[in-house]
């Protein structure tokens, strides 16, 4: 029989029942899915309710894309659980005071809300497509119209209101959703790597610019699939949200690091060799200067130099594809960097990887790569491409 | 309002209501009860058998052991030091951790059908708290046990139950022997330990109101070949069992007066050191422990000779291999030096 | 359609639709509170006294229990940890333990302690089987300046940050003051895990949900001591109800100036220690 866990080598003095980490990298998956979720929605957010009018030709699509990570949100959770069956034991008696039993009331508020705005947003749509289709999917449309093909300039009107509203409505929930994860960690007094007031707004931040790394990655892909031509002002306008947030992000990372420092509370001998020997590679080199440090200076040579064109494209599709990582990046420095410093303050753990299992890569890849899957299905039952008709044409 | 915005609505409604409804019918009715948690739980957790009984439980069929432990000193409570049956033995209910998991409340019960271990590797098992290690208090009895046993059992010499007994329970002899009848047997000893069994001078030790276990033991030694002495050997090896307990017998009868100046002996303790040996064989020579044999009215170099055939393992014995392991010659001479100066008159 | 009907059902759409929304998302928390509410106004007019969990010969409003842990006793014979796991069925490895010792050894001229436990590879090697404890004698020919042994345990604090962020009500802190797991209700998510300061909690694989130390709960609630304190050779566990002022706790906490672990975290721990040191956490 396979061992039930793996267990975690270790330096110096750990509490014994530490050696078995109890989050692995589905608890890193988790957040990073939360945060594109929240990212994704800033941008439809920033389109329907801030007016940013060149973010058109992907707003629908971040709508979709939100929701499609949303979906797979509850998976790695799921996948985690020792009991995963008796979740909903944290829905129907949530114990207030504790972060996760919110994360099932944010969770489930999000997606109704998410799944209501995307009706609205599609549902011109599907009329059109439950009217003229006779197929199976033209009864699919016809039950997702809820059986109403009114499609006056009343109801529209009313669509309106209702996806305005939510919209609005949507940017407390997807970063209540995410904050709260961040809350989750941040509240945490027993480990000083994740106990930090500023925890909740760096991964508010984080999400921004992931989410915006993501569709930008995606809406560029998807327009050389569909062959279509990318929308330049669209792009350039995603890559300066990515530059200005991704600053204020590494800013607030900078800030949150420096404070731990300096405060060099109990165990900081501890962390200061943590930071000098595991975190190097993770922290260092692959979250900061490859991720987050070259993303900016590639923006910021971009946007200095005025560039345009297929270039500009490259070279913020680039920038997006470092963001993405730094983000998982920083994710994993979180989750498993803080329980790798030991409760002790006298002893540093080696995070043991699992390839097959439950916890293992494969698991966590296989739910990284499920919104994506989901998204692929998605625009083909609810196409969001919002193309410009000069675009189109092309 | 439009139709669809009303069928929406009604569709949330619905799945509030499927909520609300799943909710109460899937949440324990117990919870809430005292607080947030489900109240049932908590008679549940405690209805869990206990594993451990405690001492009455051991004692109700295991008197005589028990009546043992009580009495000694791993039965202290007086100082806190408290060695229970379960300690050493395992809990007299449940089961070996080994097993893995089963319902606790359902598992088996000493004696039933539950056998509980008697620990045979007693080094390994007494220097779990005996070992002498940085770490443990002063007035915890610490030792390290090649030298204090070399490669014995600690159950050689120590009784678990109450350690420090050990020695008096070996100290009757199988068949008490009839002095009468050893008197008639000693003409050829009293050449060498004097007819009155004081040496004074002679080339034996005193042997008179020596415990008469120790003397069963050495004459069978000797007889055994197990201790070596060429006038011993011969002597030993024509005598049979019942003679060497009537003689033995013979001997122990006999009267020692004690003759000491107590100042010199004083003086004399202080140089030597010798309390350790005080444990067993007094502080004036006189056993105190069955086994031990008296030291009284033996001459300084007969003990001297002890002492180093001991240190040598020339002469076999654990606790006395164990306490004189090293012991240089210049030591042994004052301690034979101290016992020497009380004598027999 | 003029302006004003426009606003007038704009209006009525909205309300409607907060109305909804109140009884869809908002009836679920408000469903909760008043069944709780209700469920309590009854059962505390059915009976004057309130009720207590059905523990035979037990009630637990008239316990208060603590644990005192005197370092100073403890000869790191382990006969706790042995005796935790066989009464409490924990997995016999050296990753999961509801109590456990660590030892504490300061080498001369070495300003920090170097610390182990019984499940440091060196020990589990010394005891030949990781579900048998002894210390390596492994600073025999140190050193040694200075030297104890401290047994840990859950801490049953006042204000448990486990119970704090448990999501389902599974751990909980009983009136008699003990923390414990419901395992038929825990999700296995590990919060608490995460939560506590003191590493108490650990995942049981087997069952798939959290376990701790009970204070066995299952023995004091018949008149007995925790295993672990039934077993102490030397009285370096002591366990009692402080409501007993005559109880061996009480003598404790009255008779030594007793510390806790970790005071900063606010936890406010029950277990009470005497003989410890400054690197103890």
């Amino acid at each position: 029989m396979d061992p039930l866990f793996a267990a975690a080598p270790f330096t110096g003095y750990v509490y014994p029942n530490e050696t078995v980490f109890p989050w692995g990298v589905l608890i890193v998956v988790y957040p990073y899915l939360t945060g594109l979720v929240a990212g994704a929605f800033t941008v439809s957010s920033l389109y329907q309710v801030f007016g940013l009018k060149q973010l058109r030709p992907v707003a629908h699509f971040a709508l979709v894309t939100s929701l499609c990570c949303m979906i797979v949100v509850p998976v790695p959770l799921l996948l985690h659980l020792g009991q995963p069956e008796r979740a909903f034991n944290a829905v129907f008696t949530p114990h207030w005071s504790s972060a996760m039993a919110m994360f099932g009331y944010f969770a489930g508020f999000y997606i109704i809300l998410l799944i209501i705005e995307t009706w609205f947003v599609f549902r011109p749509y599907m009329v059109q497509q439950a009217q003229s289709r006779k197929d199976l999917l033209g009864r699919l449309y016809h039950v997702m119209c809820l059986g109403s093909y009114d499609l006056s300039d009343k109801a529209m009107r009313y669509d309106q209101k209702w996806i305005f509203a939510l919209a609005i409505l949507g940017i407390p929930g997807a970063h209540g959703l995410h904050g709260n994860v961040g809350f989750l960690f941040g509240s945490l007094k027993s480990r000083e790597w994740w106990s930090s007031d500023l925890m909740p707004v760096i991964f508010l931040f984080s999400a921004i610019i992931s989410g915006v790394a993501l569709l930008i990655v995606l809406y560029v892909l998807s327009c050389k699939l569909r062959r279509v031509a990318v929308d330049i002002p669209c792009v350039k306008g995603m890559g300066y949200t990515l530059w200005g947030f991704m600053m204020f992000t590494l800013l607030l990372e900078l800030v949150e690091f420096g404070s731990l420092l300096y405060k060099g509370r109990e165990g900081i001998d501890m962390i200061m060799e943590f930071i000098s020997t595991k975190l190097v590679v993770p922290f260092f080199v692959l979250q900061l200067s490859i991720g987050a440090v070259t993303a900016i200076l590639i923006l910021s040579f971009l946007f200095w130099r005025h560039i345009t064109g297929r270039a500009l494209v490259a070279g913020i599709m680039l920038s997006a594809l470092l963001t993405l990582f730094s983000v998982l990046m920083m994710r994993f420095n979180v989750v498993i960097g803080g329980q790798e410093i030991s409760k002790t303050g006298k002893g540093l753990l080696t995070f043991p990887w699992e390839i097959f299992g439950r916890d293992g890569i494969l698991a966590a890849g296989s739910v990284l790569i499920a919104p994506l899957l989901l998204l692929l299905v998605m625009v083909r039952i609810l196409p969001p491409w919002q193309d410009s008709p000069a675009a189109a044409s092309h | 309002m439009p139709k669809h915005i009303v069928r929406l609505i009604l569709l949330i409604v619905a799945f509030g209501v499927a909520v609300v409804s799943a909710r109460n019918f899937l949440v324990d009715k117990s919870f809430y009860e005292y607080g947030h948690y489900r109240g049932n739980a908590v008679a549940e957790i405690a209805r869990d058998k206990p594993k451990y009984q405690g001492t009455t439980y051991c004692q109700s069929c295991h008197a005589a052991q028990f009546a043992e432990w009580s009495k000694g000193v791993h039965d202290r409570t007086d100082i806190g030091k408290v060695v229970k049956c379960e300690v050493c033995h395992g809990p007299g209910g449940g089961r070996d951790p080994q097993q893995g998991y089963i319902n606790a409340s359902t598992g088996p019960i000493h004696p039933d059908n539950l056998k509980l271990a008697v620990p045979t590797d007693t080094r390994a098992l007494c220097t779990l708290c005996h070992e002498q290690m940085p770490g443990r208090p002063l007035q915890q009895a610490q030792i390290v046990i090649e030298d204090h046993a070399g490669a014995q059992q600690c159950t050689l010499c120590h009784n678990p139950h109450s350690p420090r007994m050990i020695f008096g329970s070996l100290a009757a002899p199988a068949h008490p022997g009839n002095a009468a009848a050893g008197r008639d047997k000693i003409d050829m000893c009293a050449s060498c330990h004097g007819a009155e069994g004081i040496s004074a001078g002679l080339p034996g030790p005193t042997l008179a109101g020596q415990n008469e276990a120790y003397l069963v033991e050495a004459l069978k030694a000797y007889k055994a070949g197990k201790r070596s002495n060429p006038m011993m050997t011969a002597m030993a090896a024509n005598v049979n069992d019942g003679d060497i307990e009537n003689i033995a017998a013979y001997f122990a009868s006999l009267k020692c007066k004690r003759t000491v100046n107590a100042a010199d002996q004083a003086a004399l303790a202080r140089k030597a050191g010798a309390s350790v040996c005080t444990n067993c064989h007094g502080a004036n020579g006189i056993s105190t422990d069955g086994m031990a044999p008296n030291l009284i009215g033996q001459s300084k170099d007969y003990l001297a000779n002890a002492l180093k055939a001991y240190a040598s393992g020339t002469r076999s014995n654990v606790v006395m291999f164990a306490l004189t392991k090293g012991m240089s010659d210049v030591d042994a001479e004052k301690l034979a030096a101290y016992y020497a100066s009380s004598s027999c008159k | 359609m003029d302006e004003k009907e426009q606003f007038g059902e704009g209006q009525a759409a909205r309300r409607s639709f907060l109305g909804c929304l109140g009884t869809a998302v908002v009836g679920g928390a408000a469903a909760v509170a008043a069944s709780a509410m209700l469920s309590n106004e009854t059962r505390a007019a059915a009976v004057d006294a309130p009720p207590v969990p059905a523990i035979p010969g037990y009630d637990w409003s008239k316990h208060h229990w603590a644990f005192g842990v005197d370092a100073t006793k403890c000869i790191g014979c382990l006969r706790c940890v042995e005796a935790c796991k066989a009464e409490n069925e924990v997995a016999p490895d050296a990753h999961h333990f509801r109590t456990w010792v660590e030892r504490y050894v300061y080498l001369e001229g070495e300003d920090s302690a170097r610390v182990d436990s019984q499940a440091d590879p060196v020990n589990i090697e010394a005891s030949g089987s990781e579900g048998k404890y002894r210390f390596a004698n492994r600073y025999k020919d140190a050193k040694v300046d200075k030297a104890f042994f401290v047994p840990k345990l859950c801490n049953h604090c006042t204000h448990p940050a486990c119970v704090q962020v448990c999501p389902t009500g599974a751990t909980f802190k009983t009136d008699d003051g003990v923390v414990v797991i419901d395992h038929t209700y825990c999700i296995g998510c590990q919060y608490c895990v995460q939560a506590c300061p003191y590493g108490a909690r650990f995942f049981n694989e087997a069952l798939k949900v959290t376990e701790k130390c009970t204070w066995c709960y299952h023995r004091i609630t018949k008149g007995l001591l925790p295993a672990c304190v039934e077993v102490c050779p030397v009285g370096a566990r002591i366990f009692g109800d402080r409501n007993d002022k005559q109880s061996p706790i009480s003598e404790f906490i009255k008779n030594n100036r007793v510390e806790v672990l970790k005071p900063e975290t606010g936890n406010a721990p029950n277990v009470f220690y005497v003989g410890i040191d400054k690197e103890v956490s």
